[in-house]
């Protein structure tokens, strides 16, 4: 039998070496945990090109949590948490609140796309978090902090936010209606400078894109980390700017970055960084987080066989690629609608199906427009137009996606002429094309970036006169209306809902000619 | 905004992502069949990442670290 003093003074040995070897005298450990671009994909799912579920949130809180148990720790999220997948969106983003509160988060930046549902309700978003919301080089908008002070395990952490300065440039003019996005830059530089002799760590959360990361990290001094976003980058490592390391941990909760840290005297003195790839087949599941995903799911399942309106005819989508559609018009009126363009062009290919005549549910019109596609308008000469009609014909004999629904416009063709001589007369706004003349021409992004071939849209950005970089961003009067926070299919539901009854006709706005 | 994919210069508007300079490039059919984007220093980029100004992205059949 072992003597008991004995083994009290080995075991008292073995801490006491065991602390010596772990941190030296006056050391102190920090582990930083974290995440970014969320945007609501609370659930496990699959990614393009893998049959393995991956992320899920639940997953995400469990692992967050047996990592916190080991070290001091921060639970940190760098932007564009609460917009995205239908599971957030359809609650303005208070699912993804209610997790992070429930998770512990420590703060959070804002990125661009919480901005997308608009002031009112990012402020009521804040108010229900348990964390602060950052966002330094934001004006007129009382809710965001500049920066929090942390202490942890002895040590005093700074954490600072910014965000895109781009993101007027994003979204609805109304949700930044009196918000002054200042420069990143200048702005991180003042509160280094007024934080660096407070606290032992200075933290950018930062909602900017890795390359503006390391920017930053090159342009100010005195930035110890830089936890990022807005890019979607999976750095599986960390990489060091100068004396700054700089993080950003994918996107959607695929991962979480464990970033572990031990300061000595102010001074960063070991680092070691890591991703952990989050899926069910590998991590448990929190759940209380579960129940939470779960009871926003089931709501979400609810809401599809929600009715908001009545179809009073068959909404064709069949003949979408070849003819105009009813459908076709009902969308393109509802773009021109909301853009405040002149007219507005999609293609046929994105009507994915008819609707029905009787009740219309949120679930059939998802059906019809199920991808992630936005509004955005742009100014076309009457030429471009006249291009974009011949080009979208051009693919009619194999029923090609790019056959173009238009609102505001009315032309013939000839299926049987040559392709780019099949268009006949144009009328826009009651008149004939003037093909010199700028038009205000509504479309979704998926054509504005070239999708399905179209290429008028792009060229028009480019060619613009006024054409220039500022900032980083393209400064273009070619750009009407542009509002990437808002899905297409929520702006249609939503004036389904505003009309109650819906019956678009076909008017002739595609005529083949002699008819 | 101006990017590069795979060394060919792209014009894409504010808000655009990584999804879009691929539909611009018409890598889409590459990125249905598994292939993976990669910024310049060698990262997966997720596709509703944010591109910014001379950003340079590669479509690269490589496994995803």
């Amino acid at each position: 039998m072992k003597h008991p003093e004995t083994s009290f003074i080995f075991l008292l040995t073995a801490v006491i070496i065991l602390m010596v070897t772990v941190l030296p005298c006056g050391a102190a450990s920090l582990r930083i945990l974290y995440v970014n671009d969320f945007h609501g994909f609370a659930e496990s799912h699959k990614r393009i090109g893998s049959d393995e579920l991956q992320g899920g949130i639940a997953h995400c809180a469990f692992r967050a949590a047996e990592l916190r148990k080991e070290k001091p720790s921060l639970l940190l999220a760098a932007g564009d948490m609460i917009q995205g997948d239908t599971w957030a969106n359809l609650f303005a983003g208070r699912s993804s609140i209610d997790v992070m509160n429930e998770m512990g988060f420590d703060a959070m930046v804002v990125g661009n796309h919480e901005f997308d549902f608009g002031k009112a309700v990012l402020a009521r978003r804040i108010e229900e978090a348990k964390f602060p919301v950052l966002a330094a080089n934001v004006t007129g908008f009382d809710p965001l902090k500049p920066y929090v002070i942390r202490e942890i395990d002895g040590l005093k952490i700074a954490i600072i936010g910014v965000v895109t300065e781009e993101t007027p440039s994003a979204t609805h003019p109304s949700n930044v209606a009196g918000l002054q996005f200042l420069p990143v830059t200048k702005t991180v530089e003042r509160y280094v400078t007024e934080l660096r002799d407070k606290v032992d760590l200075i933290v950018v959360l930062s909602h900017i894109g890795y390359n503006a990361d390391m920017a930053l990290a090159s342009a100010v001094k005195g930035i110890d980390v830089i936890v990022g976003g807005h890019s979607h980058t999976k750095a599986v490592k960390e990489i060091m700017v100068g004396n700054t390391i700089i993080v950003q941990a994918y996107e959607h909760v695929l991962a979480l970055g464990v970033l572990d840290l031990t300061v000595e005297d102010g001074r960063i003195t070991s680092v070691s960084d890591r991703l952990e790839n989050i899926a069910p087949a590998t991590v448990k599941k929190d759940e209380k987080v579960a129940a939470i995903v779960e009871n926003y799911a089931c709501q979400v399942r609810q809401s599809m066989e929600k009715v908001i309106g009545e179809a009073t005819l068959d909404l064709n989508a069949d003949n979408a690629r070849s003819s105009e559609s009813n459908l076709g018009n009902l969308v393109a009126d509802i773009i021109k609608k909301e853009s405040g363009a002149e007219a507005a062009i999609i293609n046929g290919g994105g009507l994915r199906t008819s609707i029905l005549k009787g009740p219309v549910t949120v679930g059939n019109i998802y059906s019809v427009l199920p991808f992630n596609n936005y509004i955005i308008a742009i100014r076309l000469t009457g030429q471009q137009i006249k291009d974009a009609l011949e080009y979208g014909l051009s693919g009619i004999e194999a029923k090609e996606g790019r056959f173009p629904q238009v609102s505001g416009i009315y032309f013939t063709f000839s299926p049987t002429r040559e392709t780019g001589r099949r268009v006949g007369t144009i009328t826009i706004g009651g008149g004939p094309v003037e093909l010199s003349r700028q038009y205000t021409v509504a479309t979704n992004d998926f054509l504005a970036a070239g999708g399905d071939g179209y290429q008028m849209f792009r060229e028009a950005i480019r060619q613009a006169s006024d054409f220039e970089i500022i900032g980083g961003t393209i400064k273009s009067s070619n750009i009407a209306y542009n509002d990437a926070g808002r899905w297409l299919r929520d702006v249609v539901a939503a004036e389904v809902q505003k009309e109650k009854k819906i019956g678009s006709a076909v008017e002739g706005r595609i005529r083949t000619e002699g008819e | 905004m101006k990017i590069f994919i795979n060394d060919r210069e792209i014009h894409l508007a504010p808000g655009m992502t990584v999804r879009h300079a691929i539909i611009a490039a018409g890598f889409t059919r590459e990125i249905d069949a598994g292939e993976k984007v990669f910024d310049e220093w060698g990262n997966e980029v997720g596709l509703d990442g944010a591109v910014s100004e001379n950003y340079r992205l590669y479509v690269e059949v490589k496994k995803a670290r």
